[in-house]
C-alpha cells in the first residue's frame, strides 16, 4: 500500500536501506518494478542522495530506513536539507505500535528526534491514516517553503491489509502556503528600487525553487539595479552579466560586498538573510534607506533584518508583479553602475600560484574550462565549497549544489550520487577536502554498483583547510586538531572500492588526468595534492562587519 | 500607494531594541497567544519544542478541548527572548498543527486565572468575601477555588500566604476577547 502510494506520487527512485522494521515493505518492493531502489551504505548517505536529487531535478528525493539507528542515521541528512528548504520524504520503519513506549528492539522516539529538523511528521499507527498520511506528505514537502516531511510507520501498519484508497481532497487547515502577492506592496516595491540611487537586489536559494530566475533577470534589466546571489542563490542570476555582483556573504567578492554596504535600497529575495550574509549585523547595509524583502515564509520578516517593504510571496510571482511598476530608472544609476565596475577592478578575485604547489583554484579553472555549462557541481563543506563558489561562471541555475545552511561535512560524495540519478544527461563533477570525503567515503560502491558516470575531485591539503584558516587567522595562529595527514591513499582506496583514480601534484599534471577522467564513462576519483597554506578570500574576519574584509595576498 | 512602514530597520534582533528604534519594557517583549490547534500526539511537543528551540520561554499554557472536535484551544504566554516579539507568532503559524493563531497582547480580553487551595477551615470566612468558593471541608482544612485576573488571583495568594495556606495550585490565564 505504501508502495503504490508513492508510485501515485511519481516516485520514480527511492534510497533506502533495509532492517528490522521495515521488512515488510521490502517485502513488495520487486512487486514494482516502476520504483528503482538504491541501495546506500549508510543512511545519511541516503538522506544526501534525496537531497542532491531533489536539488537537480525538482522533485521530491524519497528515502527509506529502518527503525532506531537507522532512523537516527538521518538526522544529519533531515537538517541539510531542512535548512535548505529541499523537498524530500523520508520513510521510517516504527516498532509494532503495540510495542511503541516500551523501549522494544530499535525503537526510538523518531518523532520526537526529527521534530525540530523536518517541515512536518507524521506517526501512522493504524492502516487507515496510510492513504492520507501520503498524500497529506507530499503536499507539504513540495508546495510552499518546501523541506523533509518524515512518515513513521509501524510495522504492524506496515504488514496490515486494507484495500488501495485513493486519498480524498486535502485538508489541511493548518497548512496554507502564501503564493498571493500584494499588488500594492509590490508597486511600491518596484518603484523604490527603480527610484533608488543605489539600488542591490540579493537573490537566494528561494528564487532557484520558484525557478524566478527570467523574472529576476527581466526585473534586474529594466530596473538598472546590480544583483548578487547568496551561495546557495548561485546560478540565479549569470555571473558574467554586466549587472553582476557575484557572491555576497562574508566570504563574498569585494565588489558585492562594498555595493551592498554602500547601497541606499537593498531588495532581498527568497533568502533568509542569516549571519553568513550579514556578518557584523549590527553594521549590515548601513547605507541603506529601504529594505525590501520578498520571500514566500512570512517568518523570515524581520527575523534577522526588519523590511520597510515586506512581500510574503513566491519569488516568481512578486517579480513578475512587480516589473511591470519599475518605471523610470533614476538619473544617477549610470553613476552608480560605474562606481560597481571600478570596485570590480579595484578588488578581483585573485590567489596565489606562483609558490611551487598545485592551487585549488587552478583545478577549478581546468574543470570550467572544460565544462562550462554542462556540468552540476556538488560541493562539500569548507574550503572547497568556496573555492567551487567563486571559480566558477555559473550562468544558469542548477548547475551548484552544496549545503549551505547546515554546513554539513560529507555531504558532496552522496549528494553528486543523487544528482546524477536525477540528471543522467549531466556530467556531474563532486568536489571535496579529504576530511568531507572520507566522512561518506563508504558511498563509492553505490557509485560503482550504479555506475554513474561521476568525477570526485577530491581538494586533498591534509589539513581541515578552512578551521586551519580560521585558527591561523582568527584564533592566535594555534593549529589545534586540523592535521589530517593519517588518511587512506585515495588512489588505493578508489582501487579498493573498484573504481579508477590518479593522483595529481603538479599543475602539469591536471590536464592529462581530467582528460582521464573525462574519458573513463563511470565513476573516477582524482586525489589533487594542494598547496596545504591555500586559503579563501575574501573573508571578512569573524565578528567583524562586511566593510572588513581581507583580501587575497599580493603574493 | 502603500504607506511605508515606519521605523529604522536593522538589527531586528537586537536584545532591548524595538523594530522602532525605541527601548522596549520587559512586560513588551511577554505576548499572550490564543492559539486553535489539531489534536495530536506531538502538538503539545512540537509547540513547546519551537519555542525552546527560538529562544523564547514560556511563562504559562493552558489547554481545553474548543467546541470543534479534534481541535483544542491553548493559550500561551510566552517571552520572545532575543527575537522580535512578533517572530513568537510567525514561528507558530509555521507548524502544520497550528491553524489559527492570534496575539491579543494587550488587546481588550477576558482573562481568567484559576487558583484553587487548601486551608485551615478558620480562615475561610474572609476568603469568602473575597469571592472564593469553597470546594469541600474535611478534617484537614478547607479547599476553596477562585478565579480572576492574573493580578486578582495573585493578590488573593498573597493574602492566602499570610494566613498560612497548606498547598495551592495555580493554572495559567485564558483569554477571550471582550464582546463589543
Amino acid at each position: 500500500m505504501i508502495l503504490e502510494a508513492l508510485e501515485r506520487e511519481g516516485v520514480e527512485v527511492i534510497f533506502g536501506y533495509p532492517g528490522g522494521a521495515n521488512l515488510p515493505i521490502y517485502q513488495h518492493l520487486h512487486e514494482h518494478p516502476k520504483l528503482k531502489h538504491i541501495l546506500v551504505r549508510h543512511e545519511q548517505g541516503a538522506a544526501h542522495m534525496a537531497d542532491g536529487y531533489a536539488r537537480a531535478c525538482g522533485k521530491p528525493g524519497v528515502v527509506f530506513a529502518t527503525s532506531g539507528p537507522g532512523a537516527l542515521n538521518l538526522v544529519t541528512g533531515l537538517c541539510t536539507a531542512y535548512m535548505d528548504s529541499v523537498p524530500m520524504i523520508a520513510i521510517t520503519g516504527q516498532v509494532n505500535s503495540t510495542q511503541v513506549g516500551r523501549d522494544a528492539f530499535q525503537e526510538s522516539d523518531v518523532i520526537g528526534a526529527t521534530s525540530s529538523v523536518t517541515k512536518h511528521s507524521y506517526l501512522v499507527t493504524h492502516i487507515d491514516q496510510l492513504p492520507r498520511v501520503i498524500h497529506e506528505a507530499f503536499h507539504i514537502a513540495t508546495t510552499g517553503r518546501p523541506g523533509p516531511v518524515l512518515i513513521d510507520i509501524c510495522k504492524d501498519v506496515q504488514q496490515a491489509n486494507a484495500e488501495p484508497v485513493t486519498p480524498e481532497r486535502l485538508d489541511i487547515p493548518g497548512y496554507q502556503p502564501n503564493g498571493h502577492v500584494n499588488l500594492d506592496m509590490a508597486r511600491t516595491a518596484a518603484h523604490a528600487l527603480a527610484s533608488a540611487e543605489r539600488p542591490v537586489i540579493l537573490a537566494g536559494h528561494g528564487v532557484l525553487l520558484s525557478h524566478a530566475e527570467q523574472e529576476l533577470f527581466k526585473f534586474a534589466e529594466k530596473a538598472a539595479a546590480p544583483v548578487g546571489t547568496t551561495l546557495l542563490g548561485i546560478g540565479a542570476f549569470p555571473v558574467n552579466h554586466p549587472l553582476s555582483l557575484h557572491m555576497t556573504g562574508f566570504m563574498g567578492t569585494g565588489w558585492n560586498l562594498k555595493a551592498v554596504q554602500n547601497a541606499d535600497v537593498l531588495m532581498m529575495v527568497g533568502m533568509r538573510v542569516d549571519d553568513r550574509v550579514t556578518a557584523k549585523l549590527a553594521d549590515f547595509a548601513p547605507n541603506v534607506k529601504t529594505f525590501i524583502h520578498v520571500d514566500i515564509d512570512g517568518s523570515e520578516m524581520g527575523k534577522n533584518v526588519r523590511p520597510h517593504i515586506e512581500l510574503v510571496a513566491d519569488a516568481r510571482n512578486a517579480l513578475e508583479a512587480m516589473t511591470p511598476h519599475v518605471g523610470e530608472v533614476d538619473a544617477g544609476r549610470g553613476k552608480w553602475l560605474a562606481q560597481i565596475d571600478a570596485w570590480r577592478e579595484e578588488h578581483p578575485l585573485k590567489y596565489t600560484h606562483s609558490n611551487g604547489h598545485l592551487q585549488p583554484q587552478d583545478v577549478l579553472i581546468d574543470m570550467y574550462r572544460r565544462c562550462r555549462s554542462e556540468a552540476i557541481v556538488v560541493a562539500d563543506v569548507g574550503q572547497n565549497q568556496i573555492w567551487a563558489a567563486l571559480w566558477w561562471n555559473y550562468d544558469r541555475p542548477g548547475l551548484f549544489i552544496n549545503s549551505g545552511g547546515a554546513g554539513t561535512m560529507g555531504f558532496a560524495l552522496p549528494a553528486a550520487i543523487g544528482a546524477k540519478v536525477a540528471r543522467p544527461d549531466k556530467a556531474v563533477w563532486c568536489v571535496a577536502g579529504e576530511g568531507g570525503f572520507v566522512m561518506t567515503a563508504q558511498e563509492l560502491s553505490v557509485a560503482v554498483e550504479q555506475n554513474l558516470d561521476i568525477k570526485i575531485v577530491i581538494l586533498n591539503n591534509f589539513s581541515l583547510g578552512m578551521v586551519r584558516q580560521f585558527q591561523d587567522d582568527f584564533y592566535g595562529g594555534v593549529r589545534s586538531q586540523v592535521d589530517m595527514t593519517v588518511i587512506p591513499d585515495f588512489v588505493k582506496l578508489a582501487d579498493a572500492y573498484g573504481l579508477p583514480g590518479i593522483r595529481v601534484d603538479t599543475l602539469e599534471q591536471v590536464g592529462p588526468a581530467m582528460d582521464a577522467a573525462e574519458k573513463t564513462k563511470g565513476p573516477f576519483l582524482i586525489d589533487f595534492r594542494i598547496d596545504p597554506e591555500a586559503n579563501v578570500y575574501p573573508i571578512v574576519p569573524l565578528g567583524k562587519s562586511l566593510n572588513d574584509f581581507w583580501e587575497a595576498p599580493d603574493k | 500607494m502603500t504607506q511605508l512602514q515606519a521605523g529604522p530597520p536593522h538589527p531586528a534582533a537586537s536584545p532591548g531594541t524595538s523594530p522602532h528604534g525605541g527601548e522596549v519594557t520587559k512586560q513588551a517583549r511577554v505576548r499572550v497567544l490564543s492559539v486553535l490547534v489539531e489534536d495530536g500526539s506531538n502538538t503539545l511537543s512540537k509547540i513547546s519544542g519551537l519555542i525552546r528551540r527560538r529562544g523564547f520561554h514560556v511563562r504559562s499554557i493552558s489547554v481545553g478541548p474548543s467546541p470543534q472536535p479534534g481541535r483544542s484551544r491553548m493559550t500561551l504566554t510566552v517571552d520572545a527572548g532575543h527575537a522580535e516579539t512578533d517572530q513568537v507568532r510567525k514561528q507558530l503559524e509555521r507548524l502544520v498543527e497550528v491553524i489559527e493563531i492570534e496575539d491579543v497582547t494587550g488587546e481588550d480580553v477576558h482573562s481568567r486565572e484559576l487558583v484553587v487551595a487548601k486551608v485551615k477551615a478558620s480562615q475561610v470566612a474572609g476568603l469568602v468575601e473575597r469571592g472564593a468558593k469553597v470546594l469541600n471541608t474535611g478534617a484537614e482544612g478547607t479547599t476553596v477555588e477562585f478565579a480572576g485576573e492574573g493580578k486578582d488571583v495573585g493578590d488573593f495568594i498573597d493574602e492566602l500566604m499570610r494566613h498560612g495556606v497548606l498547598d495551592v495550585a495555580r493554572s495559567g490565564p485564558v483569554v477571550m476577547r471582550r464582546t463589543a
